[in-house]
């Protein structure tokens, strides 16, 4: 395994090499933002590997940020500026994530009141961009909440469903989350956390009733948002009917599957795409590009990567008991789920919910947000379960 | 956790499914609303050549952007045209995908025909297919009035005004009653199942009178005694229909095997015609055996019927597509293929021989009579109203070892000896030329 994992890290290494040099090259591109990315992945491997823990989510997503970066050069090199800068301040919170004993802090509802005030702050005095008031600006500091109130709110899930006491809490906790959310009209997220609770609740002790019980939670809850919220509703028209709303609401996703569609087996080709028709191309819709220009085959091995840093994740997981586990689980899933939610909305196979792909996609704060993630599972696995 | 993560895989396998349906089998490729398809008309594409390496249609480079341009106007019937408002029709059609992808397409086409054609039908409304019996190669296809491929943004507006229907492919969409033209193949049945040979003679009064109406000779000219290859050489109405009386059913079997009121396995499509199932009465198979009645062909139908009877009874599948080249794959040919060998085939060369006898000293003859060694058969087409008859030409050249087949319809040209028949013979006279 551990050659594996070294030849992919390698693999990465060179790629990263030979892009750089192409860019370099045409005098595109500053030559720090990627040797900065390689720097950050390679101290990050020794650190976990000095630490006892299993590096191997580290080349998976050496190779996920490297292809966000390429792409967003690609896009636009000023972009790709900005999220080299994320990249580094990622590198940071894996560190962060890795040094400090966060599954140990059983704080309870604390995080749920940290979660929840991060989000209220948001909503009162944050910023809108792109539809949703979800920006908060500390200091020149600009940054999305949302993104480290999901995990807080995750620590407290697992604190709580692990404890089993009152059923009731955790859903309320969960309710409100959501609704302020909605208020701020920014509802991927709010089903994301909705999701990755359910699962951790069947992970505790699974039965078939409570997830027909879920099933309908969720099926009730998409159709009074469906009937409330006037932009979920062209969302799922969207998804229903986008030939029928090919130049309004139904665009971005029909644009979505031409550029699918266009990259056929192989695709077009780095910069050979037709990317600037597709709206939010650098962040919600960065997965069909990449489909447009490195094709079926390059969308595999994206997904592939993801299905890796999932395995890695479980099999540390699974070396854990209690609390812990919920914790680990419900990160792994949080990571995942959303991959879910943004590919299978771009796929067309339910609505589309705004979410960014994950490691890949601009924006520092989720990336920042990820890697700490990340961290925090890696330092569970450094510990290997000796509690 | 284990089946936590199977159900993660489970679910990254569904997305890995949708990616494959979206990217490997839907077709979204042509969708208007993909801008992608418009960018298509500005990208150079391969070009398509007639069976001589001449180019028919090529992309021209435009201030950056690439337009298609045709090296004849009347080719947009065939080739097409591919233009980014008015879309792809024809041969571009067909092989958009091969086209777009750089390779190009060898057609069985003869430019110079196919303008001579073009030029011949000037100012009228009809078609002109010609085609090489021994193989089926479409050597020309015209039908008149055509739209200009290479001009259709100054013109589009006057095409969709035209009452003459510019955009109807005459050759292969449009139907029209074949007259005399189907005497050949009557002629064929008769010879192929015995009820005549050379030396049967019939007496023509003119007039044949039968229960239900009453068939006569074009201006009721009597022939007397004649001899059946005579008969079809002096196109007599009398003798034909006899015949057809006497074929009945057989007829309509015969008219099935030329091709006539069949689907035509053709690039392009083809109109199937009219046959009809059975024969009512007498009058009935004689109004058939002299072309009127229901009966309705198609130009390539008539010049397929005719290509066979040059061909020795073998009935060629006509084609226009000869070769793709270019690209990552092995190029591509289209063998010529026998859709039915009609036998016997002394039936088809006793056929052949009396239609000579028509070019020489019958309703065939042309100013080209003397010096054109061809066979041919005119025909008369009632309209059924007031308006001029359709003028046909069915033929092929030289006599012995036909090289070209022509079929030649005009509307309302009034009789085809004056009209069609002239046209056709330079037509052959062209394509013997070329092919020396």
């Amino acid at each position: 395994m551990g050659l594996l994992y070294r030849t992919w890290f390698e693999f990465t290494g060179w790629a990263a090499a030979l892009v750089l040099w192409l860019f370099i090259l045409q005098g595109q591109v500053i030559w720090w933002q990627p040797a900065a990315l390689w720097a950050v992945f390679v101290v990050l491997w020794f650190l976990t590997t000095r630490l006892g823990g299993d590096p191997g989510a580290l080349p998976l997503a050496a190779v996920l940020v490297f292809c966000g970066w390429v792409f967003l050069t690609r896009l636009d090199p000023a972009l790709a500026e900005g999220h080299s800068y994320g990249i580094l301040l990622g590198g940071a919170a894996f560190c962060f994530g890795l040094l400090v004993p966060w599954t140990r802090l059983s704080l309870g509802r604390l995080w749920a009141w940290a979660a929840l005030a991060l989000l209220a702050t948001t909503a009162v005095l944050g910023e809108s961009a792109g539809g949703a008031k979800a920006w908060l600006n500390l200091w020149g500091l600009r940054f999305q909440p949302v993104e480290l109130a999901r995990i807080f709110l995750v620590f407290y899930l697992g604190d709580e469903i692990h404890r089993g006491g009152n059923k009731w809490e955790p859903l309320l906790y969960l309710t409100s989350f959501c609704l302020i959310l909605a208020w701020q009209r920014d509802l991927g997220p709010a089903v994301l956390v909705f999701l990755v609770f359910c699962w951790m609740w069947l992970q505790l002790s699974f039965s078939w009733g409570k997830l027909l019980g879920l099933t309908a939670a969720v099926l009730v809850g998409f159709y009074s948002a469906f009937r409330l919220f006037p932009h979920v509703e062209s969302r799922v028209l969207a998804w229903l009917k986008p030939w029928h709303y090919l130049d309004s609401k139904g665009y971005q996703v029909l644009q979505g599957l031409f550029a699918l569609r266009a990259g056929g087996v192989v695709g077009q080709g780095l910069g050979e795409g037709l990317v600037h028709v597709i709206p939010q191309g650098h962040t919600d819709y960065l997965f069909a590009i990449i489909g447009e220009e490195f094709g079926f085959l390059g969308i595999s091995a994206l997904l592939l990567c993801y299905l890796g840093l999932a395995f890695w994740a479980v099999r540390i997981v699974d070396r854990l008991e209690g609390r812990e586990r919920l914790i680990g689980l419900g990160l792994t899933l949080l990571l995942h789920v959303q991959v879910f939610l943004v590919v299978g909305g771009i796929l067309r196979l339910f609505p589309f919910t705004g979410l960014t792909l994950p490691l890949v996609s601009f924006g520092s704060t989720s990336l920042v947000a990820q890697l700490w993630m990340l961290g925090i599972i890696a330092r569970l696995g450094c510990r290997g379960g000796e509690e | 956790m284990r089946k936590s993560f199977l159900v993660l895989a489970l679910i990254y396998g569904m997305m890995l499914a949708g990616a494959a349906y979206w990217q490997l089998y839907s077709d979204l490729d042509e969708s208007p609303a993909n801008p992608r398809y418009y960018l298509m008309f500005r990208q150079e594409r391969g070009p398509i050549f007639d069976g001589c390496g001449r180019t028919l249609a090529f992309s021209a480079a435009e201030d950056g952007v690439y337009v298609r341009c045709y090296a004849a106007p009347s080719l947009s019937h065939v080739v097409g045209y591919f233009h980014e408002r008015y879309g792809i029709t024809g041969l571009e059609r067909l092989y958009q995908e091969e086209l777009s992808q750089g390779r190009s397409l060898f057609t069985t086409l003869d430019l110079e025909l196919q303008k001579r054609a073009e030029e011949l039908l000037q100012g009228v409304n009809g078609a002109v297919v010609a085609l090489r019996p021994a193989t089926g190669e479409v050597l020309a296809l015209v039908s008149s009035p055509w739209v200009d491929g290479s001009a259709l943004d100054e013109n589009w507006p006057d095409y969709l005004a035209d009452v003459r229907s510019p955009f109807l492919n005459r050759a292969t969409q449009g139907l029209y009653p074949p007259g005399s033209t189907v005497k050949p193949i009557v002629y064929w049945a008769a010879a192929a199942l015995g009820r005549v040979d050379d030396e049967t003679s019939w007496s023509d009064p003119g007039v044949l009178n039968l229960p239900g109406g009453m068939i006569s000779n074009a201006g009721g000219r009597a022939h007397g005694q004649i001899s059946i290859a005579e008969a079809l050489a002096y196109s007599s109405n009398v003798v034909f229909a006899e015949l057809a009386v006497d074929l009945e059913e057989q007829l309509l079997k015969c008219f099935r095997l030329f091709g006539l009121g069949q689907q035509i396995d053709f690039e392009l499509g083809n109109l199937e015609g009219f046959v009809p199932a059975g024969i009512a009465s007498p009058y009935h198979a004689a109004q058939l055996g002299i072309g009127q009645g229901e009966l309705l062909v198609t130009p390539l139908q008539m010049a397929q019927a005719a290509a066979a009877l040059a061909n020795g009874g073998i009935l060629m599948r006509p084609y226009l597509v000869k070769e793709l080249r270019g690209g990552l794959r092995l190029r591509q040919i289209t063998r010529p293929q026998v859709v039915q060998e009609l036998l016997p085939k002394s039936a088809a060369n006793t056929v052949r021989k009396a239609m000579a006898l028509a070019a020489r000293e019958g309703t065939a003859q042309t100013h080209l009579s003397g010096s054109l060694d061809y066979a041919g058969k005119t025909g008369t087409a009632q309209t059924g109203r007031s308006a001029a008859d359709h003028a046909w030409f069915i033929g092929f050249a030289p006599v012995d070892a036909p090289q070209v087949a022509v079929a030649v319809v005009i509307e309302h040209g009034g009789a085809g000896a004056a009209a069609a028949a002239p046209v056709g013979a330079e037509i052959m006279l062209k394509a013997l030329q070329m092919s020396e």
